[in-house]
């Protein structure tokens, strides 16, 4: 009895097995490659445009492609994957085939890749010429073999044995069956230009197709590669417009191997576009436009955008929005703030005034710190298209530069502590039109100096938006300036504009003298570390000579204050003023002369702390080889932030420490002075100005970026992130998790 | 003085904030004379494999996908696990690489694949698993097969299509110049690589998402 329960089990288990695969099998099948249908999803015929055909007279006629929903096939270039369709002919005697004339394809994205094809129905013309030596009234069989690739989301290759007979006549006559249908392909294959010149151009390696002509579209227009080697078909092709023209961006492909004589392909208008045409509009354009020479406009912006951004207008966008951030950010910049603070002072000492002329106080302090930011990328700007080597902060990287700056915060410093009282503030009382428009003046002023002084603390996302400007347009790069001027100068046209905001500051009243002379000495600061800078590029006699004329601008400022243009006349203020201006062009002279001196001995580009080698690029790769870790300090002496995190950061024993247990090789590349190799160094990593952190994996992977802001957190954190290099070592290997 | 924390407070999250957003750079595809980028990845039984392991050794990487009819041409005829074959007994690594997404064409669990590869004849020393894609939009394989040789200098010398007709007709193989045999050839011998780049020809890559 037993046995008799036993076997049933079995039964059902071997029935559920077997309707188990049954089901799977014809899915299986349909996933995998049917080896019975030569042509899974879709199917394929030979017809003919005419019935009869007549001895010598060309005919055309057509591989009838019919295709599942879903499925395609691929044009003459497939693009990144696929295959070409083709016809393999088998003719009788004295036939011969012309090429497959292909109908525009449409453009299909596959996952990353583009390819180009056809899915529904298409026709693939091919005109067949006949001998002339046909006899009328005999049958002639025209066959041949058509092979495609299928495919889905996964590709079939797929065959038909093509056949058609057709009888031979005095003349020719259509097949009325397939009138409409050869009309049609017809209408689909791409059409030379009319109305439009097509022009080709190299451009750095890439290539530029210029179109000229009435109505063309603005955007949208797709130039279709005929070849596999020519362009790349991922990469977007940004349009330029200028009048009638459009100038076409177009990447070069990673397999171009640089023998592309010619652009040869389609072009395709935006969706449902058609191209102006004599007879009636037609969807695709025929190009084949030999290249000639190096495109010589800008296309800066284009080129930019054709290497791989996805979309010029977001990153410019993007860049301008941080560029207005970072304008907002340098108001907090240490050497920035007691500036700002005065024209706070300002603003609560004019309070009272009309809310028009508040205003007309913003808006000129908001001009000067604009002006001042296009002047400094003007200049900036042309001495890159000179071909010099610079970033941002280029001129503190000038001994002369900050020599005058230094001068400049000491003059400042010793108006604010009352030494002297600049002439025309007093020269009036009363409100005239001549105090109204010093008060202008100085508003404008006060923005241009902000501006000057901001220009050392390149603030994070400064640095950013100005690596991207330097590499943009001259017109994109000023427009990042601007912005970055706009947001600088943004708190204080709305504090300007909105009464009731300035309502909110203090009253003024006495408390303001004393605040005054209170910033006098973060303007001494800043004036004892721009000695300190200077002091780093020339040599001690330079900083003496600096010093002096320190002492001497003291002097100029004593005789301003002594004898002060509201009570001096005639002789003693001609007297006073003559002395004032020599001793300010000495002090000034003497500045300069300081400045000239030369590097001191200990030269900057010397790392003063003995575990840091100075930057070279063969070095650091060398290094680099040899599978060890590099970690850069790309800094410079009048680099706060930088000085900020040597001395939080860099310098401290746990982080030395972490340093030396994972054998990182340091490296400071000092930019205090100019250094072309150390701004390339820069520029790879898309960035003008200092400070730059980066981290070198021993393993050869790309480099780490560490934010501008350093905490020892975030270096330790980088380096536990480091593949561990030292496998040999036991008591490391087993540290790890 | 709170309100000039909090101003301090926001101006540092918006640096971390701008600081991070730039920190996500484009990584372009290899260039042949260029280092090959390192990667590792598993392999169908369990071990990892990674290309820096393999400094001294010339290395071929190849991308692999067993249903595609491209593929099938080099399997089916015999062609693939002959060269895999040949060029191993000359100390050439050859490692294959399935970048296909799980659930699309191609993707197989570890021990399926094994039997397939059996089944197929493979040769190659492994067959690695890239079920997310990394390894293989790191070096821009787009199609399968897609062929990449690697000096034992770790310089990629070679990028593109196995040949030089695309099509899946067994035929084709003879008549076709194999880039990778004149790559390895040539290198080994000293000379200069003829052909470094070719269009790669095959099934589009299936890859996630």
């Amino acid at each position: 009895m037993k046995q008799n329960h036993v076997s049933p089990l079995p039964r059902t288990v071997g029935f559920g097995v077997l309707l188990l695969l049954w089901m799977l099998t014809p899915w299986a099948s349909a996933t995998a490659q049917p080896s019975d249908d030569p042509s899974p999803h879709s199917e394929a015929a030979l017809v003919s445009e005419v019935e009869t055909i007549a001895p010598g007279e060309p005919f055309t006629v057509a591989m009838h492609l019919q295709m599942d929903d879903g499925w395609h096939s691929y044009w003459k270039n497939a693009g990144d994957s696929g295959m070409a369709s083709s016809i393999d002919w088998n003719l009788p005697e004295g036939f011969s085939a012309g090429e497959i004339q292909w109908p525009h394809p449409t453009v299909k994205e596959e996952g990353p890749l583009v390819t180009y094809g056809y899915s529904g129905e298409i026709m693939l013309l091919v005109d067949i010429t006949p001998p002339d030596d046909l006899e009328s009234g005999t049958e002639v069989t025209l066959a041949g073999r058509g092979d495609w690739l299928i495919c889905e989301d996964i590709c079939l290759p797929a065959h038909a044995d093509l056949e058609t007979t057709l009888s031979v006549d005095a003349d020719a006559t259509p097949d009325a069956e397939w009138d409409d249908a050869f009309a049609q392909a017809r209408a689909q294959h791409p059409r030379p230009a009319e109305g439009v010149s097509v022009q080709a151009y190299r451009s750095d390696g890439s290539f530029v197709l210029e179109l000229e002509g009435d109505d063309l579209p603005d955007e949208g227009v797709r130039f279709i590669p005929g070849e596999k080697r020519t362009i790349s078909n991922t990469a977007p092709q940004p349009v330029m417009r200028d009048g009638d023209t459009r100038y076409l961006a177009l990447q070069a492909s990673e397999y171009a191997d640089g023998s592309t004589e010619s652009l040869r392909g389609v072009l395709l208008g935006p969706d449902g576009f058609s191209w102006s045409m004599s007879d009636r509009p037609h969807p695709a354009l025929a190009v084949d436009a030999p290249l000639e020479g190096e495109f010589t406009g800008d296309l800066s912006a284009l080129s930019e955008a054709g290497t791989g951004a996805s979309s010029t207008s977001l990153s410019l966008w993007g860049a301008l929005g941080f560029a207005f951030i970072g304008g907002l950010l340098l108001n907090l910049m240490p050497c920035v703030f007691p500036v700002i603070s005065l024209k706070i002072l300002g603003f609560a000492k004019k309070s009272g005034e009309q809310p028009r002329i508040m205003r007309r106080h913003g808006g000129l302090f908001a001009a000067g710190v604009v002006v001042s930011f296009w002047v400094l990328a003007g200049l900036l700007l042309a001495l890159r298209a000179a071909g010099e080597q610079i970033g941002w902060g280029f001129q503190l990287q000038s001994p002369g530069f900050i020599a005058l700056m230094a001068l400049l915060f000491v003059g400042i410093g010793l108006n604010l502590s009352g030494l002297f009282e600049l002439g025309t503030r007093l020269t009036s009382v009363g409100g005239t039109a001549q105090q109204k428009a010093s008060g202008y003046s100085e508003s404008f002023l006060t923005g241009v100096l902000a501006t000057i002084v901001a220009t050392p603390c390149t603030a994070p996302l400064m640095g950013a938006a100005l690596g991207v400007a330097l590499t943009m347009s001259a017109v994109e790069a000023m427009s990042i300036f601007t912005a970055l001027g706009v947001g600088m100068a943004a708190p204080y046209v709305v504090l300007s504009s909105v009464p009731a905001l300035l309502n909110r500051l203090p009253k003024p009243g006495p408390w303001m003298e004393t605040m005054k002379q209170l910033l006098a000495f973060p303007m001494f600061a800043t004036a004892l570390w721009l000695v300190w800078v200077f002091g780093q590029q020339v040599s001690i006699d330079g900083v003496a000579l600096l010093l002096g004329a320190f002492l001497l601008l003291g002097l100029a400022g004593w005789v301003l204050g002594r004898w002060p243009a509201m009570q001096v006349e005639g002789r003693t203020w001609m007297a006073s003023r003559a002395v004032v201006t020599t001793v300010v062009a000495g002090a000034l002279a003497l500045a300069l002369l300081g400045a000239g001196t030369g590097a001191p001995a200990s030269a900057s580009t010397q790392p003063t702390d003995a575990n840091w080698q100075s930057f070279s690029t063969e070095q650091v790769d060398a290094v680099r080889d040899e599978g060890t870790p590099v970690f850069i300090d790309f800094t410079a002496a009048w680099c706060l932030t930088c000085q900020v995190n040597k001395r939080t950061t860099l310098s401290t024993e746990s982080v030395q420490q972490a340093f030396d247990d994972k054998g990182v090789h340091l490296v400071r590349a000092d930019w205090t002075n100019r250094n072309d190799e150390i701004t390339q160094a820069l520029s790879k990593f898309n960035r003008s100005g200092v400070p730059l952190y980066v981290l070198y994996p021993g393993d050869g992977s790309d480099p780490v970026l560490l934010p501008e802001v350093l905490t020892p957190q975030i270096v330790m954190d980088a380096l536990n992130e480091l593949p561990d290099t030292r496998n040999d070592n036991p008591e490391l290997a087993s540290e790890r998790p | 003085m709170t309100r000039s924390l909090w101003t301090t407070a926001l101006a540092l999250l918006l640096i971390a904030g701008g600081t991070l957003a730039f920190h996500a750079e484009p990584v372009d595809d290899p260039e042949v004379d260029a280092p090959a980028p390192d990667f590792t990845l598993t392999d169908t039984n369990g071990n990892e494999h990674s290309l820096s392991d393999f400094e001294g050794e010339y290395v071929v990487l190849e991308w692999l996908n067993f249903d595609c009819p491209f593929v099938g041409k080099f399997y089916g005829s015999g062609e693939m696990p002959r060269l895999q074959e040949t060029y191993r007994e000359d100390g050439v690594v050859w490692l294959s690489i399935v970048s296909s997404a799980p659930g699309t064409q191609g993707h197989f669990p570890p021990d399926e694949m094994n039997a397939r590869n059996e089944q197929e004849g493979g040769q190659q020393d492994a067959i690695l698993m890239d079920p997310e894609g990394t390894v293989g939009q790191m070096y821009g394989a787009q199609t399968t097969p897609h062929m990449y040789v690697i000096n034992p200098e770790g310089t990629l010398i070679y990028k593109g299509g196995i040949d030089s007709i695309p099509s899946t007709n067994v035929d084709d193989i003879d008549e076709a110049t194999n880039y990778v045999v004149e790559a390895l050839d040539a290198a080994m011998n000293g000379e200069e690589v003829p052909t470094k780049t070719a269009p790669p020809y095959g099934c589009s890559v299936k890859y996630a998402g």
